[in-house]
């Protein structure tokens, strides 16, 4: 079921159509995906989500309802440019954001120490944000949307600026919230993170939703004699073989299509005839990245490449 | 309007400017600041340039004798800042004796001389030569006692007994009345001016303070990113509302932390003032000072809340801050005219128009008896100031904070007033 709906939402800023009729749902205890270039869109749905925007047209609801400010009470909100009070201490500004929410008192001071001590910043609770590294900052305010224990998790470019670490707890964190029920939404244009949490995504470009569902079957839809290859050595005698369709050089791994699916076998051993150390071969799959980047068109390789 | 976010919000604007290094500072040191200005000034203007020797030449030998009798018991024979030589000589000798004097007078040496010719028996002309001629503080303590040697020097030959001559001595001594309704005439002193004064300079003070303050904070707010976190949980409105009110109560302390001293001094006789100081404010006044003082913050505040929200670093808001400093201040320029001139008919009007009748009213009231209606007014156009600006200001608040990168230019301002948000 369907809990949290994006309608047909459009939003313009003078002649640029930020976001163009864009529609996704997000189903109970899911983690999606929103995924896009930059600029394509992601942030301005999201603030659309949580009515700091107004859509031009169309609308959100959550549980059939209109999502307003009760909503918003019920939503803890990562906004991708992070904001503290610099000169506030670290559990003032836990209890200030959970006081906003509508949630205070000695469960709420409990709670937030526990989470301070799962991120190891129990003994920076009097510190002033300000004395905090810039991680330790990220993880004060991602702290600061679950103490409320809000019903929806919007996390807009979740893991940027984190170290693997604590990249890890905050996914602990995030499957365990998905476990107690919580829908999970976040935004990202790094794929691999995407592509080991995300049941479903939905992949924005200009402002218009391209690709919307669940990752096995947008997965499965574009899988079909598609060959994910990792390898070392030289490949280009594949370039004019009859039973190629195309390749893709993504990077880390090529994308290899083959006309059809007896010829899988076929790619097999003309790669091993031809003296190419064969990695990795994964038949009748796909990575996200190569669904990402068949989306959004080749100009975005460079960028997603890097990021 | 008031729910637990607005409360949330207000809490920690209190907590965050209260306990500021900057609010305590000001509210302590503010009023030590202001005596300190006023012993300032007395104690330069109680620096004589040193002493001065000023020579008093008379052409008539009783008018020297008289001179010397009489200087003797002046008060600056007391404290000798000035040590007079006084003298007889004829009106040809004197034109050689300033010739011969010319050095020590340029050296400063003899500050001045004095000439009294016997013609001043008929017109009071005396000469003075001097370096600096123009020494006011010295001629207008020396004028005093030649001028009564003269007077009596002239009367002498005219027969008149000394008791009249005191009497045309005497200057006028004006008492001034206050006539109020429903009041016994009383006697009025400086306290009206002081109060006026003071209440002007406190709202002036406070109100840039207060507005400034909460300016910053809408700008670091906006800069820090920290409002998109803000309004994902409070609307724009409850976060405007929250700010303002913040600051309105933290002003209205600090008002009643520097009105209380003058409120003791005036309610009770544990001070003991001058007699023609009399600090007559009651406890109504009092009231209506600190409600009209609480609108003044909510427009004021509300103001500099919205032009922060505009610009995104302090000295882009530099620019955008003048008019309303304009707003404050020709008010208070107004006030402090009506200081020379109670009925100033253009604080008049002033005490009674948006924007400035929270100012200059309460510097009227101190001074003249204003009637209830004006009051009344006045504090209806201020209500009626805070409901007009705020549909507008609020509009352009909740646009600005969630508008970066290039600084808006006026028009653009004024076109976010018709965005849909």
């Amino acid at each position: 079921m369907a809990l949290l709906e994006v309608k047909n939402i459009s939003k313009s800023f003078g002649n640029l159509k930020a976001v163009d009729n864009a529609s996704f749902s997000v189903p109970a205890g899911s983690i999606f995906g929103l995924l896009g270039r930059n600029g394509a869109g992601k942030t301005t749905t999201i603030r659309m989500m949580m009515n700091i925007y107004l859509p031009d047209s169309g609308e959100v609801t959550f549980r059939g309802i209109n999502a307003g400010t009760d909503f918003n009470s019920k939503v803890g909100y990562l906004p991708e440019e992070r904001g503290l009070y610099k000169k506030m201490k670290v559990l003032e500004t836990l209890l200030f954001f959970a006081e906003i929410k509508g949630k205070k008192g000695r469960n709420v001071t409990k709670l937030a120490k526990d989470y301070l001590k799962k991120f190891d910043l129990a003994d920076r609770m009097n510190s002033k944000i300000e004395d905090l590294s810039k991680g330790n900052q990220q993880k004060v305010q991602f702290i600061s949307t679950l103490l409320h224990d809000p019903e929806v998790l919007i996390l807009d470019e979740l893991f940027s600026g984190l170290d693997p670490i604590n990249t890890n707890i905050m996914k602990n964190i995030i499957l365990e919230l998905k476990e107690r029920g919580k829908i999970i939404l976040f935004s990202t244009h790094v794929m691999s993170f995407a592509e080991m949490m995300c049941d479903h995504i939905a992949i924005i470009d200009h402002g218009k939703i391209k690709v919307n569902g669940t990752l096995a079957d947008i997965k499965a839809e574009r899988s079909h004699c598609n060959i994910s290859l990792n390898y070392s050595g030289d490949i280009s005698f594949l370039q004019n073989n009859p039973i190629i369709k195309n390749i893709s050089d993504y990077g880390n791994s090529v994308g290899i299509k083959v006309k059809e699916e007896g010829q899988i076998q076929q790619l097999l051993k003309l790669l091993v005839d031809n003296n190419v150390e064969v990695k990795k071969f994964d038949a009748n799959d796909i990575s996200l990245e190569e669904i990402f980047i068949d989306t959004v068109g080749e100009e975005s390789v460079e960028e997603v490449k890097f990021v | 309007m008031f729910n637990y976010r607005v409360i949330a919000l207000i809490k920690r604007e209190l907590r965050e400017k209260l306990f500021s290094k900057a609010f305590i500072l000001m509210t302590v040191l503010l009023p030590i600041f202001m005596f300190g200005i006023i012993g300032v000034q007395t104690f330069i203007m109680s620096f004589d340039s040193e002493k001065s020797v000023v020579e008093i030449i008379a052409e008539s030998d009783r008018i020297a004798d008289n001179l010397r009798s009489i200087i003797g018991e002046s008060s600056f024979i007391k404290d000798s800042t000035i040590i007079p030589i006084i003298m007889h000589l004829s009106k040809l000798q004197f034109d050689d004796y300033v010739n011969s004097k010319e050095e020590e007078l340029l050296t400063e040496e003899i500050t001045g001389i004095i000439f009294i010719p016997n013609s001043a028996l008929e017109d009071k002309k005396i000469q003075y030569y001097s370096k600096t001629p123009k020494n006011m503080r010295l001629l207008e303590r020396i004028d005093n006692p030649i001028n009564k040697v003269l007077v009596e020097e002239y009367f002498s030959s005219k027969n008149i007994p000394v008791e009249e001559l005191q009497y045309a001595r005497m200057s006028v001594d004006v008492s001034s009345f206050k006539i109020a309704e429903g009041e016994e005439i009383k006697e009025e002193g400086y306290g009206g001016l002081i109060l006026s004064y003071l209440f002007s300079f406190l709202l002036y003070i406070s109100l840039l303070m207060m507005g400034s303050m909460v300016m910053q904070t809408v700008i670091q707010e906006k800069s820090n990113r920290i409002v998109e976190v803000l309004l994902s949980s409070v609307t724009s409105k409850e976060l405007m509302i929250g700010k303002i009110l913040g600051a309105a109560i933290t002003g209205l302390l600090q008002m009643v932390i520097w009105l209380s001293p003058v409120i003791v001094v005036a309610s009770t006789s544990w001070f003991m003032l001058p007699g023609d100081v009399v600090l007559d404010i009651t406890f109504i006044q009092v009231a209506y000072l600190l409600v009209n003082f609480f609108l003044g913050l909510l427009i004021f505040v509300g103001l500099f809340a919205t032009v922060g929200s505009i610009f995104e670093n302090p000295q882009d808001a530099q620019s955008g801050m003048w008019p309303i400093m304009m707003l404050i201040m020709i008010p208070f320029f107004i006030s402090m005219s009506m200081i020379e001139n109670p009925t100033n008919p253009v604080a008049n009007v002033a005490s009674m128009l948006p924007f400035s009748a929270i100012i200059v009213m309460p510097a009227k009231m101190a001074l003249v008896d204003v009637p209830l209606w004006q009051v009344l007014l006045s504090t209806i156009v201020n209500v009626a100031t805070v409901f007009a600006i705020f549909p507008v200001a609020g509009k352009i608040y909740r646009v600005g904070i969630m508008m970066t990168g290039k600084r808006p230019s006026w028009t653009e301002v004024i076109k976010w007033l018709k965005y849909k948000y």
